[in-house]
Formats: C-alpha cells, structure tokens, sequence
C-alpha cells in the first residue's frame, strides 16, 4: 500500500519545481506511470523509492512516512521493503546471478535461501544462467535477472524505471508479464514509469505526467 | 554472502589492476625490508669483528688504517712497533689481556696472523678438531680458509710474502696445519692463525741473520679491565710513546658517518617508491570506486549502508596490502640471502642473515597507514555518492 500527497521536488533553488500528483494505491494494486522524457518520471520515482527527499509532501508506504526515516533506517527500510527495476545495469558486475541474488538478500538483512533463489531463477527462466557473470547475459535475460532482484525479498512495493525500453517486442510482453506476476505472487504494489507505450494495455490504472 | 566474500569477489573481477597494485607495493615493501636488513647485518658483522678488542696498539699513523688493518684485516699495516715495548704496556693493571700480532704473509690470498693462542680467546673461539699450535711453523686455520682451500689436520703449504694474493715470492719452509676454528661468523674465519715465532723466524732467515735484531709486532690488541681504560690509556699511549692507540668503536663510528651517505639515499629512494605505490593504489582504488558508482549505488538500493560499502572497498585495499606485505617480505628475503652469497664470495667470510622483526613491523605499519589513508581518500566518494544522480545517468 502507497499513498502521497502535495509532493514537490526542486534540484537547486534556481530550477523548476517539479509538481506530482497525489498516487493511492490498495493491496496488490499497479500503476503505469506515462510520460514523454525530461519530464521528471525518474525523479518521480526516486523520490518514491526515497532516494530523493521531496520539497513538500510526504510518501507513506504500509503506513510509515518514509521521508522521516534517519538515513540509516531510511536505507533499510528500501532495502527490506522495496525493490527497483532499471532499464540497463541490472547487478553487480563482479558477482554471477546466484550471487547477486545471495548478495540482494544479505544487503536486505533477510535470511539467504538458495532454494528460494533458485525457484525464482527458475519461475524467470534464468536457471541456466546463475553461474554466469553479469556481463555474459543477453538483454532479455538482463531484465529477467534485474526482476528476480527486485523481488527476491518479498518487497511491498515495486518500482520500475523504463524496464522494457531497450527490449524487442517479444521480450517486451514476456518480461513485463514475468513483472507482473511476481508483483501478484508477492502481494506488492507495482510501479512502472515508462514512455513505452507498448505495455499500457497490461496495466487497468495508468495516469500521464 | 558478506561484505567481505564480496570484497574477495571484486578483488578478483579485475586481475590485472591487482596483479599490477601488489606487484608495485610489494617490490617497495622489499627494497625497504632489504635496505634495513643490510644495513643491520653490516653493521652488525663489523661490530662482530670487533670480538673483545676494546683498544689497538700500533705504529703512528692514520688510526682508521690501524684499525681496519690489525681488527678488521682489510688494509695494510701502518708498520710496526717494538715488541719489547708493547709488552710494557701489557703489564698496565688497567690491561685484562694483550694479544701482540705480526703480519706479513699470506697463502692463496688468506692472511697469515702470528700471534700468541690467546688470539681466539679475543672471538670466543673453539676449536673444531685439531689443537693449538705449540710450535713455530704450526698454524691453526679459519672454519672459512679450511673449507675453500680444502685443507685439513696434517696438510702442508708454503707461504707468500705480502699480504695480497700473488705467486712470485714463496717462502721456502713450509707450514703444518695442526687445528681449525669452529665458524664464528667473525673475522677469524678467514684468517690462518700461527704462532709469533713463525712470522720472525720466517724474516728472519731471508734477513741478514742479527742476533740483536729486536723483535718487532705490527700491533697489540688490548682488553681492557674497566671502562677506566678508555679514559686515560689512549691518551697516554699516544702523547707518552712513539705507537699510537686507536678505539675500533669509535673508528667505526666514523666509518659510518662516511658510508652512511650512501645508505640514507637508497633509503629514500625506497620511501619515493612506497609513496607512489600508495598512489597508484589510491588511483586504483579511486577509480574502481568511480567505474563501479553504478553497482555501488545499486548496492544501498539493496539495503547496503554506506558504512557497510566503506568496509567492502578497505577491506578489498587491505587485502592488497597483506598480500603486497607478504610477497615483499618474500623478496626481500630471496634478494638479501642472494647478495650475502655474492659478498661471502668476495669476502670469504659468512655473514649472519639477521630478520629484524622490529623494522618488518615498522615497514609493515608505515604501509599500512600510507595504504589506509589511499584508502581514506578512495572511499570519499561513497561518503559523498548521490544514489539518484548515479542511477538516473545510467543511460
């Protein structure tokens, strides 16, 4: 569950002040976030994930105003409570698949359970994968290992930044359909932002920045 | 999965980069470690040499020259004075023991000491088979001479007139050896013992014979009873006879002051080189920190906390450093034991390896805090990271 309201956010006195509307979203309930580029989507969502402190307005996730965090509880709490989709760099380089999965739950503070980890790789299709490093992977299975990091938690809320823009169009539909279940499999909220139009008909709510 | 299993996993992502670190702090850390061991077991060897010599008696002259010719045995006498009056001195009650020496022959380079059998006494030397020479024309040979002329109890050699090695004037009796030293990592080990009488009877034929000849030492080496010694008996030597008195500590000193020079130099050209290893590996760690801003800033999406990143870039700094220090320590070993081996064959003498673990410990410390603050300024950035700026320029 999410809710926001009155959120503003400035990056230096002399820019413009960016104006969010106010999202409220149930259990299990997903969001498709449209919007042409430069517009602030990712700034959006940063402030969503806590990344970046809002102006004015607050962000409440299962309850708690996540702005009045301390950076430290501010950095657990995303870690725990949230998980981020990127359009590229999806894992840490220097570590394999299985690895980044193991490292993703050890930074969440949460227990390491490899048969977990493999039933993920498996649900994703990227079982075949978990020994290979980061940089040996194909783009579709790129954004099927950035998926499996974001949910491996059990988050409550996902976010998703541009996930299927450098994705052909069957890669496209399978890896936000794959997003799509997880979301529902973990009882999460999902958010995706996006200028990909190519995925609106997947999403009941939607709203243009 | 930890922060340090990650750490190790990073080291290893680049092989290069480390392989490259290592090898430029390791070989700074062994050039320090070989300079100062050097530099101890020099030192260390020259005052071994000293044995119990406290004062040298000998002809006027240059009083470095007395002492590195009649203690040190590497420079010529600076002649030589009446054995009548340095037996005077002997009978001093501030005197403990005087050993009179003579020179003037060699074989196969080996210095030949005529002396009295309290010679060894001056090295706490024993024997390792044999006896002591009772005899003129005996001699009892260095644990060194023995071994790399090959020579043993009964053997017989001529001896050459002079000091250094050469074949052109060989005295015609020959000399038996009848013990040899245990080694003592001192100068006895190169050297062939005889008794006083060898070296005189030996001159003495080729001289005119002259029953009034008087018997003439090139030097006495003198222990003393008491720290008194020092005060008033050098000074007296030197102002109330024609010998003059020298202190091997206090020659040596000066010797020191001279080579020094040269031994402060290197040393810090090895500081130079320690310091820009610590920048090379600032520049390394500096830019993994930078090329890996993305999966850093991935990191604290994940949960990580910027103290838990610190540790994992330290963590991976010190591991170059511990291998760095032991690979260093390794070279400096091999390097050190390598040029001994060069020196004992050009000194014929053994010199002890000595492993100062309080230098180890210095340079060991004084890496690791010249590593620790590369480390300090590397890691600034993930104090500094702006996770939404990174992530939002990923494309």
């Amino acid at each position: 569950m999410i809710k926001t309201s009155g959120l503003t956010f400035q990056y230096d006195e002399r820019d413009m002040v960016f104006n969010f509307p106010d999202i409220s979203l149930g259990p299990s309930e997903n969001l498709l976030i449209l919007g042409k580029s430069g517009i602030g989507k990712t700034t959006f969502l940063h402030v969503l994930a806590g990344l970046l402190t809002p102006l004015e307005g607050k962000v409440e996730i299962e309850g708690i105003s996540i702005h009045s965090l301390s950076n430290r509880k501010m950095d657990r709490f995303r870690g725990q409570n949230i998980g981020l989709v990127f359009q590229k760099n999806h894992a840490i380089q220097s570590l394999n698949v299985f690895e980044n999965l193991q490292a993703r739950l050890f930074f969440a503070n949460k227990a390491i359970s490899n048969t977990i980890i493999s039933d993920l790789l498996e649900q994703l299709g990227i079982i075949d994968c978990r020994s290979k490093k980061v940089r040996e992977l194909s783009e579709g299975q790129l954004q099927r290992l950035g998926i499996a990091m974001s949910v491996i938690h059990r988050p409550q809320l996902i976010l998703a930044d541009e996930p299927t823009s450098s994705l052909d169009d069957d890669n496209c539909e399978a890896v936000m359909q794959l997003l799509i279940d997880q979301a529902t499999i973990n009882n999460a909220n999902l958010i995706v932002i996006t200028h990909d139009g190519r995925i609106q008909p997947l999403f009941q709510n939607s709203l243009t920045l | 999965m930890n922060v340090w299993s990650i750490s190790i996993r990073n080291f290893r992502h680049k092989p290069l980069y480390t392989f490259l670190s290592i090898l430029i702090l390791s070989v700074s850390i062994a050039l320090l470690l070989a300079i100062q061991q050097m530099e101890a077991s020099f030192k260390q060897q020259l005052e071994n040499n000293l044995g119990n010599i406290d004062m040298v008696v000998g002809a006027k002259g240059s009083p470095l020259q007395l002492v590195l010719s009649s203690v040190l045995h590497i420079d010529n006498p600076t002649g030589n004075i009446s054995f009548e009056e340095a037996q005077k001195l002997s009978k001093n009650p501030l005197v403990k023991m005087a050993v009179p020496i003579s020179y003037g022959d060699n074989y196969k380079g080996y210095r030949i000491v005529g002396t009295t059998n309290n010679f060894s006494i001056l090295y706490q030397a024993t024997l390792e088979q044999g006896r002591t020479m009772e005899k003129p024309m005996e001699v009892v040979l260095g644990a060194a001479v023995a071994e790399r002329l090959d020579l043993n109890i009964g053997d017989t050699f001529l001896s050459s007139h002079g000091l250094a090695e050469k074949n052109d004037h060989d005295h015609e009796e020959p000399l038996t050896v009848v013990g040899i030293y245990k080694p003592t990592h001192k100068i006895l080990d190169r050297l062939i013992v005889t008794d006083l009488n060898t070296i005189w009877d030996v001159h003495h034929h080729e001289a005119a014979p002259n029953d009034n000849h008087e018997k003439e030492i090139t030097s006495l080496l003198v222990t003393f009873r008491s720290p008194m010694g020092f005060l008033t008996l050098p000074r007296n030597i030197n102002s109330n006879t024609t010998m003059q008195a020298a202190l091997p500590k206090y020659e040596l000193e000066r010797l020191y002051q001279f080579t020094g020079v040269g031994v402060i130099t290197v040393t810090w050209i090895a500081y130079i080189i320690l310091i820009i290893s610590c920048i090379t590996i600032f520049i390394s760690l500096y830019r993994m920190v930078r090329d890996r801003a993305f999966d850093l800033a991935l990191m604290r999406t994940y949960g990580a906390n910027v103290r838990q990143l610190v540790k994992m870039v330290a963590y991976e700094g010190l591991l170059i450093v511990g291998i760095a220090f032991i690979v260093g320590i390794l070279l400096s070993q091999i390097g050190v034991r390598f040029i001994f081996e060069m020196i004992m064959d050009q000194y014929k003498q053994s010199v002890p390896l000595l492993l100062n673990y309080k230098e180890i410990a210095q340079t060991g410390g004084l890496s690791l805090l010249m590593v620790s603050l590369a480390i300090g300024l590397a890691i600034f950035p993930i104090i500094k990271m702006n996770i939404s700026k990174i992530l939002s320029h990923e494309k």
